[in-house]
């Protein structure tokens, strides 16, 4: 399970990415993403805001769920009160004859099940908790890329936490 | 005076006589005015921390007043020693609800450090990362400014500065407080 | 009780404010009010005067001791100082007791609560410009009223 998290801000520009893998069922952390795939995430994120957007106004709530599936990648967002999108894509890794009963109730395994939904927002609303701490640094502007490695450090604590 | 007096005083006037104000707001406002000194003076952090140090000395002018009123203390400190834990127990606790360590006295009791173990200044600041302002920008240095021109209208001259930053990567935040003299009652201008 | 007049010293020695009160009635066989004017040599005089007197004090009873009042046939002198060498002058009929907390008073809830704490007044008053806050002038006046 590969975890690809992005932080749009409000001129659909990147803010902040962060790749990470699972850390449940014995996983070590590490994504299992492909050099290309690696590309081929932020086009697939990108192409999720559209929907994003749509969906933003529909209920609301600030967390959308899983909003846009493309293959084997699902995307959920959760949208500030600023208009900033928090974006994570999810990458079940596909059944192998191996994984059985057992890698079926693990977190993610079933992308749109509720188990893995509140899992998803537990990780949001941590980094959302941490995001606002991170936007009130006077030295952060609007829009600006966030460079602190103290808010990447609470992101992946929030991964190793949840997902 | 007793330092668990001056606590206890401190405390007092932090519960009956402050008016309070969101915390967040405080830390914005300041965080406001060091970011907006770093533009206009195009990162030059030395010049920062001069324009922090003048901010706080009209500050503490006019800061001193408000403590002296407030605290009812109509007394002067017998000696800087007393000087220090009023400082920290009541000036800092009524303005900022804090109290500073005061340690690390000079064995002429002229000079001491204040040791902040909390900083509402400093809350949620990150240093920018352009490999300069972690070396040269003291972030909270309205603060010197604050106890120089106080202690100048109550006829001290100091001497402030901080040492070390939490926000540099230091383990503490220190301020420097050196007495340079008492001051002199200024007289009258003889009459011709 | 009457209040005659009412002086601040800052601590340049310079007068910064001066008020007079003339009482309202004069009771039938009270005696005149003395001829103290807000003339600015009699400023430089009363601070003279309250300046050697609190030296004088603080030599005689140490430095902790303060100079409070004096009394003459025809008025009475009050005399307070804040640790920030601010000095409230307040001069009275013969018969008003110590007016030591009304001058603390005037220091704590009028002058710093609208002269030093309005960022628009200037904390020093360089050659004698005095302070003008009508929030400080008024405040004054209803109080000194107020004790008349």
């Amino acid at each position: 399970m590969s975890y690809y998290f992005a932080i749009v801000g409000t001129q659909d520009n990147p803010l902040f990415e962060y790749e990470f893998g699972t850390s449940k069922q014995g996983g070590d952390g590490q994504s299992r993403f492909t050099e290309q795939v690696r590309h081929l995430n932020q086009f697939i994120l990108h192409s999720s805001l559209d929907i994003a957007e749509e969906v933003q106004w529909s209920h609301g709530q600030m967390y959308l769920k899983c909003i846009d599936k493309f293959f084997n990648n699902y995307i959920s967002c959760f949208v500030t009160g600023g208009n900033v999108k928090f974006l994570l894509l999810h990458q079940p890794t596909t059944p192998t004859s191996t994984a059985t009963s057992r890698s079926s109730t693990a977190i993610g395994a079933n992308p749109t099940s509720p188990a893995t939904e509140e899992a998803i927002k537990m990780f949001f609303t941590e980094v959302y908790d941490n995001w606002v701490k991170a936007i009130m640094n006077p030295f952060y502007k609007v829009n600006m890329e966030v460079r602190s490695p103290i808010f990447r450090a609470r992101v992946a604590a929030a991964g190793r936490k949840y997902l | 005076m007793a330092a668990s007096k001056a606590s206890r005083i401190g405390e007092e006037i932090w519960k009956t006589r402050i008016d309070k104000v969101n915390a967040e707001l405080v830390t914005l406002t300041y965080g406001t005015i060091v970011a907006q000194l770093c533009k206009d003076f195009e990162d030059d952090y030395p010049e920062v921390n001069r324009q922090l140090d003048k901010m706080g000395y009209n500050i503490g002018l006019r800061l001193i007043e408000d403590y002296l009123a407030k605290s009812n203390t109509m007394k002067r400190c017998s000696n800087f020693r007393e000087t220090a834990d009023m400082i920290s127990r009541v000036g800092f606790k009524i303005f900022l609800n804090i109290t500073p360590q005061v340690t690390n006295w000079t064995t002429d009791n002229n000079s001491f450090s204040l040791v902040f173990d909390e900083n509402p200044f400093a809350d949620f600041v990150e240093l920018p990362d352009d490999g300069r302002a972690q070396n040269e920008l003291w972030y909270s240095n309205i603060l010197c400014g604050v106890l120089r021109g106080a202690l100048e209208m109550v006829q001290m001259q100091v001497e402030a500065h901080f040492i070390s930053d939490v926000l540099r990567g230091n383990d503490t935040t220190e301020m420097r407080v050196t007495l340079i003299r008492y001051i002199d009652d200024e007289l009258p201008p003889e009459d011709d | 009780m009457a209040v005659y007049t009412f002086y601040i010293f800052d601590r340049h020695t310079e007068c910064v404010y001066v008020k007079s009160w003339t009482p309202p009635t004069q009771a039938a066989g009270a005696s005149p009010a003395p001829a103290i004017s807000a003339g600015s040599d009699d400023a430089k005089l009363v601070f003279g005067t309250v300046f050697s007197l609190r030296n004088m004090a603080r030599k005689l009873g140490g430095d902790d001791d303060a100079f409070i009042s004096y009394r003459t046939g025809q008025y009475k002198l009050h005399f307070y100082e804040t640790p920030a060498n601010l000095r409230f002058v307040m001069i009275t009929d013969t018969a008003s007791a110590s007016m030591r907390n009304v001058l603390h008073q005037i220091y704590i809830n009028l002058w710093v609560e609208y002269v030093v704490k309005n960022p628009l007044a200037p904390v020093e008053h360089k050659g004698g410009a005095g302070i003008k806050n009508e929030l400080f002038e008024r405040g004054l006046d209803q109080f000194i009223r107020g004790m008349m």
